[in-house]
């Protein structure tokens, strides 16, 4: 049973060795000339301007909090996808209540803006 | 085969992490991730005797805890960012207008 | 073999849990408490429960540490100073410790009764967990299901006129 999931493991241990591995190998073996423009970090190769912890827009949360209710729907849908064969007509009739429930928040959500970047 | 009770007091620790995580944090945000620490050993326990019992009832109950903690992070949220613009910070000191 | 791989998650589970509360920084809180996510993730694949493993990666790790990463950022919360343990703090702990000290004693003196239900991991592996899932939710638990799409309009609704400057 657990040896289904030996490939995952196999894959977290070879991430994680190799990120350790890189930043072991890069200040062990590399050379290191710090001067005052290879030491500024990189910013598309423009002047860095300002600081980086800068507090950013409230919009940015109102996407990813429609982005988790709607992806709690997308959760509900995958066991009624394997199993919406067996349960007939009664199954997708209790799938539409469902989603048409949610498509009046959608409908909310759109009407009051809330999906325009301003 | 692992017993029970290795999950159970497992869960029960992480349980009593959370809590003294809410207990002692100042910190809203932090008092909110302690509550879903909290809520996810509960979850854990649902799932461990939902197997010892070989009955599937206790999943579906963690599905739908995952679902409310999903809306209460929206909600919460949402309400610390509100709170914020009002006073410019999160502590829950700072949350004193109905304090007696 | 088993009981060592529990007892590794297991520990990295507790340690990254206590992490989450003892960071200044609430971006390291959070980090640790995605790890703590992902070993209980790892804790319900053993359990036979790998539906959930997947839900717990999905909905957990994957949405809602996203939305508390982001507020932190939105915020700019900064490392808490000053005073670290207070009154308060002592007084929670000993209360903490004094509730894992009962649950032990509640666990010790306990046994499990109760009728064994007919699923058992031979009937996982046949049939497939999702479908087991989905037999009981959508015949034994039709209407939480139902309410709880009324329960995600509620929060859609709130979370929108919360943060929403004009509405």
């Amino acid at each position: 049973m657990l040896g289904a999931y030996l490939p995952i493991i196999f894959l977290v241990v070879i991430a994680a060795v190799f990120g350790f591995a890189s930043l072991c190998f890069s200040s062990l073996i590399g050379q290191k000339k710090p001067s005052e423009v290879k030491l500024a970090p990189y910013e598309c190769g423009c002047e860095p301007v300002g600081s980086a912890r800068e507090r950013f827009s409230v919009k940015f949360y109102i996407i990813a909090m429609l982005f988790i209710l709607f992806d709690i729907e997308a959760v509900f849908l995958y066991p009624w996808a394997i199993i919406y064969k067996k349960l007939g007509m009664f199954g997708v009739m209790e799938m539409a209540v469902f989603i048409v429930i949610l498509f009046v928040g959608y409908i909310y959500v759109w009407k009051k803006g809330a999906l325009e970047w301003e | 085969m692992l017993s029970l009770h290795s999950y159970l007091i497992l869960s029960a620790i992480l349980f009593s992490i959370g809590a003294i995580g809410v207990l002692i944090r100042r910190n809203a945000i932090v008092i909110f991730m302690c509550v879903e620490l909290m809520l996810n050993s509960v979850n854990l326990t649902f799932i461990a005797f939902s197997k010892y019992l070989g009955n599937m009832d206790g999943q579906i109950f963690v599905f739908f805890v995952m679902t409310v903690a999903a809306a209460e992070a929206a909600v919460g949220l949402a309400l610390m960012i509100a709170f914020y613009k009002n006073r410019e910070s999160i502590d829950v000191e700072d949350l004193n207008l109905m304090k007696w | 073999m088993e009981t060592i791989f529990f007892t590794i998650v297991a520990a990295v589970t507790v340690l990254s849990g206590i992490m989450v509360v003892t960071c200044r920084n609430p971006i390291n809180s959070a980090l640790s408490l995605i790890l703590t996510f992902f070993c209980i993730a790892t804790l319900y694949v053993t359990l036979d429960a790998p539906f959930m493993a997947a839900v717990q990666v999905l909905v957990y790790a994957g949405a809602i540490m996203v939305l508390i990463v982001f507020v932190i950022m939105l915020l700019n919360i900064r490392s808490e100073v000053g005073r670290r343990y207070t009154h308060a703090g002592i007084i929670g702990t000993v209360v903490g410790f004094l509730m894992l000290v009962l649950t032990f004693n509640f666990l010790n003196n306990s046994s499990l009764t109760g009728a064994k239900g007919l699923i058992t991991t031979d009937v996982i592996n046949k049939i497939g967990h999702t479908e087991l899932i989905a037999r009981s939710m959508f015949t034994d638990f039709l209407l939480p299901f139902e309410i709880t799409s009324i329960l995600l309009l509620v929060a859609i609704i709130g979370a929108v006129i919360l943060s929403k400057k004009k509405i």
